[in-house]
């Protein structure tokens, strides 16, 4: 394992201070928990937003939070959900009154953790709901939609959520329209080298030196199918067959999509996917409203991509277009 | 060995329980690797690492005692483990509260709790892969040797001996929860990090307790 690091075991605390150190006009840690918040939450009259999970995604989880995006992160170990405990002074430290909503990833860990921590506010007398993302196509076949896990539908749903909340939406009519973005939402990954957690010292897999796999999922999860190294036109097919056929995204449809690398592809083999990408939705007269290309939700310096697409009606187009600052998500 | 199980005996198997996940570690994150993320070993030792604190407690109540394992491990240890284990040890320990020492009879009751309280958090059943199939049998075990009036001593062998059989059967069940199930035929042929965790943790108290 070669890495910059001081100690395996306080990576996620000493990267947590130098992101706390580099940002500190807009975040801030809550005292007793490490919990990263907006600073000068709660904000009146807006529901606040929460979302949490394992660290090793960056600029996930604690890059999106911000002025038009989410207002606390629960921040757990690497690839390790974050505590009950954490989770639920994430919610107090955002309730303005108006209520809060938990955004997560569907993984059983993050989920137990969030059931208890929901709990516990409403104990409180708190009003809290929860949406649970699942958009990777590859994680389970269609009839097992309650098993796929949650990617980039993420960040998707914090941008979405985050200009919602900003209009000031009840409770009730942000959760209805973060069902629709995720229920709108289907990703699909693939990767050529694994990554490594820094305790493990070891690749969470090995892939042969000229094969790929299909369906990896952000934590090293072994995918769906292994097959020799394909051209980036070739793979990007194969991913976008999935992806279009599994909603189904038809004819006339209007989309976000978004283009991600998992840590160490170069921004140049990401744009020769979206070329591809761009190519076929023209084909299938598909209209691309916005496309993002980049590092949105990593997987340590895993080598590989996700494709998500996001097909918009008139208030998704609205919303994801308003514009949102957070340390590691500008959009004018 | 007596037929009661002390405080201090309670205090010190979950002692032996914490250096023996730590002496695991690695085995356990190996398990780990083919139908998870690997980490299992680092997250299920990093868990129960945070009850160090509660072992300087004087009160002597083991109902209190796990109260406060289950407390602790469900708000503060995170992952999946910490819900689960924490859950299970807050039920076990309301049974027995009061309690300065226990016998077969109340261990029965706590088993139980133990294991009705992985099933409420986890929404899991016996069969699929998880650590209920080491707790389950492990439970089926004590129950067994109360009604056959057996001792304290082979209940508790034996009770090792059936968690062992249930940690190994999960290698040729298809794992339907967490993270391994979206992997389904290919969790086949190994066993479950889990319920292997799980198996070291009775193993670890059962091998205390005898030898205390």
């Amino acid at each position: 394992m070669k890495k910059f690091i001081n100690d395996p075991n306080k990576v996620v605390d000493e990267m947590l201070e130098g992101f706390l150190a580099a940002h500190s006009d807009v975040v801030e840690k809550l005292p007793t928990s490490r919990v990263v918040v907006r600073k000068g939450a709660p904000f009146k009259g807006k529901v606040g937003l929460v979302t949490g999970g394992g660290s090793g995604h960056k600029p996930a989880f604690i890059g999106y939070v911000g002025d038009g995006l989410v207002d606390a992160v629960a921040v757990g170990d690497i690839f390790s959900s974050p505590s009950a405990q954490q989770i639920y002074e994430a919610i107090k430290a955002v309730d303005s009154g108006k209520g809060v909503l938990c955004m997560l990833g569907n993984y059983s860990g993050d989920i137990m953790n969030f059931d208890m921590a929901v709990e516990m506010a409403r104990d409180d007398g708190l009003k809290v709901e929860q949406v649970i993302v699942n958009d990777d196509v590859g994680s389970a076949p269609k009839d097992k939609m309650e098993n796929r896990r949650g990617v980039v539908g993420e960040v998707i749903l914090w941008k979405v959520a985050g200009a919602k909340a900003k209009e000031g939406a009840s409770l009730e009519e942000l959760k209805e329209t973060a069902e629709k973005t995720i229920f709108n939402t289907r990703s699909m990954g693939v990767a050529h080298t694994p990554c490594t957690v820094p305790t493990a010292g070891e690749p969470t897999f090995t892939l042969g030196e000229n094969e790929m796999e299909i369906g990896v999922g952000h934590h090293g999860e072994p995918g769906v199918k292994r097959m020799p190294m394909k051209s980036a036109d070739e793979t990007t097919q194969m991913l976008m067959e999935k992806i279009l056929e599994d909603l189904p995204f038809k004819s006339g449809d209007e989309v976000i999509v978004n283009v991600n690398g998992l840590g160490a592809t170069p921004l140049l083999e990401l744009y020769i996917v979206y070329r591809k990408v761009h190519e076929i939705l023209k084909d299938s007269n598909i209209k691309v409203h916005r496309a993002y290309v980049g590092e949105y939700f990593t997987s340590l310096e895993m080598g590989g991509f996700s494709i998500t697409l996001t097909k918009l009606d008139k208030e998704l187009k609205r919303l994801i277009d308003a514009p949102a600052r957070a340390p590691l998500f500008v959009q004018m | 060995m007596q037929d009661k199980i002390s405080f201090s005996q309670v205090l010190g198997s979950l002692k032996a329980v914490l250096g023996k996940l730590e002496e695991k570690r690695k085995e356990l994150d190996r398990l780990d690797s083919p139908i998870g993320d690997g980490d299992h070993g680092r997250t299920i030792s990093n868990a129960f690492q945070k009850l160090t604190p509660l072992f300087e407690s004087s009160e002597e109540d083991i109902g209190v005692l796990l109260k406060k394992v289950g407390r602790t491990l469900a708000l503060s240890a995170g992952a999946a483990a910490g819900p689960l284990y924490g859950t299970a040890f807050m039920e076990a320990g309301k049974v027995v509260e009061g309690k300065k020492e226990i016998d077969l009879g109340d261990m029965v009751k706590m088993a139980q709790a133990f294991e009705e309280g992985i099933k409420r958090r986890g929404k899991a059943e016996v069969g699929e892969k998880t650590m209920l199939d080491t707790v389950h049998p492990a439970v089926e075990s004590l129950k067994k040797s109360l009604s056959e009036n057996l001792s304290l001593e082979d209940a508790l062998k034996n009770m090792k001996e059936e968690a062992k059989r249930g940690m190994e059967s999960t290698k040729d069940l298809i794992s339907q929860r967490g993270r391994s199930s979206r992997l389904g035929e290919r969790t086949r042929g190994h066993i479950d990090p889990g319920a292997a965790s799980c198996y070291y943790i009775i193993e670890a108290m059962v091998d205390f307790l005898l030898s205390s």
